[in-house]
């Protein structure tokens, strides 16, 4: 082996073990941010559907807000455009969805809907910016229990489109300024069904 | 001898950094293993590196054509991809229906599918930053609407 050639190949040899090493640290990086609060306080949208039943199905799906808010733009299916989807049933009957949400956000916090019955329970209230709806359906063996939580700010953005559509990217972007909320709470005597935020990008239950 | 020498050592080194190269970009990896029926068990094991090279050796009309066939979908997958590179490791879907089963996560910043059903089981890994390349690609050869 010439002078020369000793000289470079020191160079040649740390080049290519700086280059193995690339994947190696990256690997390192990312295997120490791997806890389960996201590094970067990202939200994340959970999912989480539990059956009872023999087949024992379950469900975990966890989407960080932030790529659910840049992937709805990029759709264009169906209703689905830009974000925006077209529903056929902002007046329904008569009823003015956007004219009755309004006084609902203008109005102070209180139970605007309880109606009591044998078969179910329905009440929707506002209070301290969330809009709940409660529904206890009493005719399941195990009485079903269905709980909405929305922000109001949430709904608010999601009506903020043109008439009969919902912008469902806005609502997202609502949404992720929130902070931990759970969202939709569904328990019956076959299925539990969670879908909540946070900051965490697994399931932890 | 001396020559030979600096052959031997400039022919090593290439494989070297080509080695290291394709170890940096990782590796596509599919494996689909039947134990029913015909119990075919396919392995396929390839450097992402290659892929974005690869694709400027396919014929233009036929590269034209999958841009075409993939324009609805394509720039969405391009999307989902880009966006995931900045969560290199999460949980994303995780489907269990009797025996039945669908995981799809990133780890390392490779997007990972594993789908195990009686009798067959797939595994896919591949790079996220190759499947952005990729759908970028196919996504500018689509017809501009």
């Amino acid at each position: 082996m010439s002078n020369h050639t000793r000289r470079i190949f020191p160079v040649i040899a740390f080049l290519a073990a700086a280059f193995l090493y690339a994947p190696l640290r990256s690997t390192a990086q990312t295997s120490s941010t791997q806890s389960s609060t996201s590094a970067h306080g990202d939200r994340w949208l959970h999912v989480r559907v539990i059956s009872t039943n023999s087949k024992g199905e379950t469900v975990r799906v966890n989407v960080p807000l932030e790529l659910a808010e840049k992937v709805l733009p990029a759709i264009d299916h169906d209703r689905l455009h830009n974000g925006k989807v077209r529903v056929g049933c902002m007046d329904c009957d008569g009823v003015d969805v956007r004219t009755i949400f309004e006084a609902v956000r203008s109005s102070k916090d209180g139970e605007f809907v309880t109606v009591q019955s044998n078969d179910e329970d329905v009440s929707v209230m506002k209070k301290e910016g969330m809009l709940y709806v409660h529904v206890h359906d009493k005719n399941k063996p195990k009485h079903s229990q269905v709980e909405v939580k929305v922000p109001m700010k949430v709904v608010e953005a999601l009506l903020s489109g043109s008439k009969d559509e919902l912008d469902i990217a806005a609502g997202l972007h609502a949404l992720a300024g929130q902070g931990d909320v759970e969202l939709v709470s569904v328990k019956d005597d076959e299925n539990t069904i969670r879908v909540w935020m946070d900051s965490k990008n697994v399931t932890t239950d | 001898m001396v020559l030979l020498g600096k052959i031997a050592l400039g022919f090593g080194a290439t494989v070297l950094l080509a080695g290291a190269y394709t170890f940096r970009e990782g590796l596509i990896r599919v494996d689909v293993d039947e134990t029913h029926g015909r119990g075919e068990h396919v392995h396929v094991w390839a450097p992402a590196a290659l892929v974005p090279m690869a694709m400027h050796f396919i014929p233009r009309n036929q590269m034209l054509r999958a841009g075409e066939q993939s324009a609805k979908f394509m720039p969405i997958v391009h999307v989902v991809a880009k966006e995931l590179q900045k969560y290199p490791e999460a949980e994303l879907v995780e489907v269990q229906d009797g025996p039945q089963y669908v995981h799809i996560r990133t780890h390392a910043g490779k997007l990972m599918i594993d789908a195990e059903e009686p009798g067959q089981t797939v595994h896919v890994s591949c790079p996220l930053s190759t499947i952005d390349d990729v759908s970028r690609e196919l996504a500018s050869l689509a017809p501009a609407s």
